[in-house]
């Protein structure tokens, strides 16, 4: 076989192994093409070697893994934050929020969109990866209307469409669980390899929360966040007003000496106020602020003032 | 036909049927999903869908596939819900056999998953996951949510600039 032929095949088989990326579909289509003689048994091999590599970034984590994280990371920030506990707040804040996820570049995630909020005087604000998004008390109180709340479930959303939970785990971790799940045919986990996996889920669980709850998103993350938030709210039918006076408002109470919460895992306000501000300059004509939604708006949030 | 033409054409070939079939057919890659009369959230639902089931795409439009079930339902789904299905070449090879099988999602799931889950459930048995799957269950309507938007005047309802 000649090596140009080689090459050729081998580039298919590499664009098939990829588009397909599949442990069962990489070791099958090797094996066909190295039982055919296209090309040696250990070419096939370094092929499916190459593909699992491949496996080892957060964008390679799928759908229903990102659920799995997003519910054990749930339950953490539901072990340091009591759940306030109001159903009409919960069902106005699960129709908004859902409201605006259906206008957002990721309405739909493995296990949907959840909104709670959390009994904290703390100002806070939290996504978890695949769609629990939390807000405290403390914000809610901050709010003064509709299209400000609606501000900040749009930023949270914007966390999740991006999965800008799990660019925070370190790539090592996910390389090691990776490097388990892909190495057996096998289709349900040993002990052995179920020991490995979980104790990386609790590595890649660590880095997720530590980054919601005490070191906050790298800068980057939040001005897209921000970006999004004002995007996704222009599209639901809000004013894009929400944002800028949110932070304005957060500018002007910020706590003096040691910071927790909100002040402490987000970008200085004044900073994100400037962007905001010309971000929404740039939007052009805008739907505007609405008595209705500001009256639905205070009789949902009446109990927690 | 020489030894290494015959080889590259049947590479090709293969790479062809390859693309074709990952082409007109995509698997839901989320839960619970419903396909839709129209491409929008809040319109009917015509059939409930879940995890790793199979359609054929009809075509798309702003974000939205048109699909058509194995029972022959048409309508839309959300392209954030789907995704190209994974075609088994070692079936494909035996029989030509081309639905992706119960095997194959099982590999698919193969990873952080619910096996993972009560694991480390077991070995952290303060964290209440009860309460999370409470929340999982906060899922408004259709109706519920296009009731928020028409009293709010959003969404469709919206136009005050």
């Amino acid at each position: 076989m000649s090596a140009r032929t080689k090459a050729f095949a081998a580039a298919l088989l590499a664009a098939m192994i990829v588009l397909a990326g599949c442990q069962a579909v990489k070791q099958g289509a090797a094996d066909v093409m190295a039982a055919t003689g296209k090309i040696s048994k250990e070419d096939a091999q370094s092929l499916v070697q190459t593909a699992d590599v491949l496996r080892s970034t957060f964008a390679d984590i799928t759908d229903e893994e990102e659920y799995y994280i997003g519910r054990a990371t749930a339950a953490l920030i539901l072990s340091k934050y009591k759940l306030y506990r109001n159903d009409s707040l919960s069902s106005y804040i699960n129709v908004m929020g859902t409201a605006i996820a259906f206008s957002s570049d990721r309405p739909e995630t493995y296990g949907g969109y959840h909104f709670a909020v959390l009994d904290s005087d703390e100002v806070n604000a939290m996504a978890a990866p695949g769609g629990f998004v939390f807000v405290t008390k403390g914000l809610v109180m901050r709010c003064g209307d509709e299209e400000t709340l609606a501000a900040i479930l749009a930023h949270e959303i914007g966390h999740v469409a991006e999965r800008h939970g799990l660019q925070s785990i370190k790539k090592s971790r996910l390389i090691d669980a990776f490097k388990v799940i892909g190495s057996e045919a096998s289709r349900q986990l040993n002990s052995e390899e179920l020991a490995k996996v979980t104790a990386a889920f609790e590595g890649v669980l660590g880095d997720v929360v530590e980054t919601l709850v005490e070191r906050g998103y790298d800068r980057k993350f939040e001005y897209e966040a921000d970006k999004l938030a004002l995007s996704y709210a222009v599209r639901t039918g809000y004013s894009p007003g929400g944002l800028a006076e949110f932070l304005k408002g957060m500018e002007e109470n910020k706590p003096a000496g040691r910071v927790s919460g909100w002040f402490k895992t987000h970008p200085s306000a004044s900073d994100r106020l400037a962007r905001a501000k010309a971000e929404t300059a740039a939007l052009g004509a805008v739907p505007v602020k609405l008595d209705a939604r500001t009256a639905r708006f205070a009789a949902a949030v009446k109990a927690v003032r | 036909m020489k030894k290494p033409a015959r080889a590259m054409t049947l590479v090709a070939m293969v790479f062809v049927v390859f693309v074709f079939l990952l082409a007109e057919t995509v698997v839901v890659k989320i839960k619970t999903t419903s396909i839709r009369k129209d491409p929008k959230f809040t319109s009917a639902a015509v059939a409930p869908l879940k995890a790793g089931e199979s359609l054929e795409k009809l075509e798309t439009r702003s974000g939205w596939v048109r699909v058509k079930t194995k029972a022959g339902v048409v309508g839309w789904v959300h392209s954030t819900a789907v995704e190209a299905r994974k075609v088994n070449l070692t079936a494909m090879d035996k029989n030509m056999q081309t639905q992706a099988s119960a095997g194959e999602v099982a590999l698919a799931a193969k990873g952080f998953n619910k096996q993972v889950e009560d694991k480390y459930r077991t070995s952290n048995p303060n964290l209440d996951f009860a309460l999370v799957d409470a929340l999982e269950k906060l899922k408004p309507t259709a109706a519920e949510v296009d009731a928020f938007l028409k009293f709010g005047r959003l969404g469709e309802y919206g136009g005050a600039k």
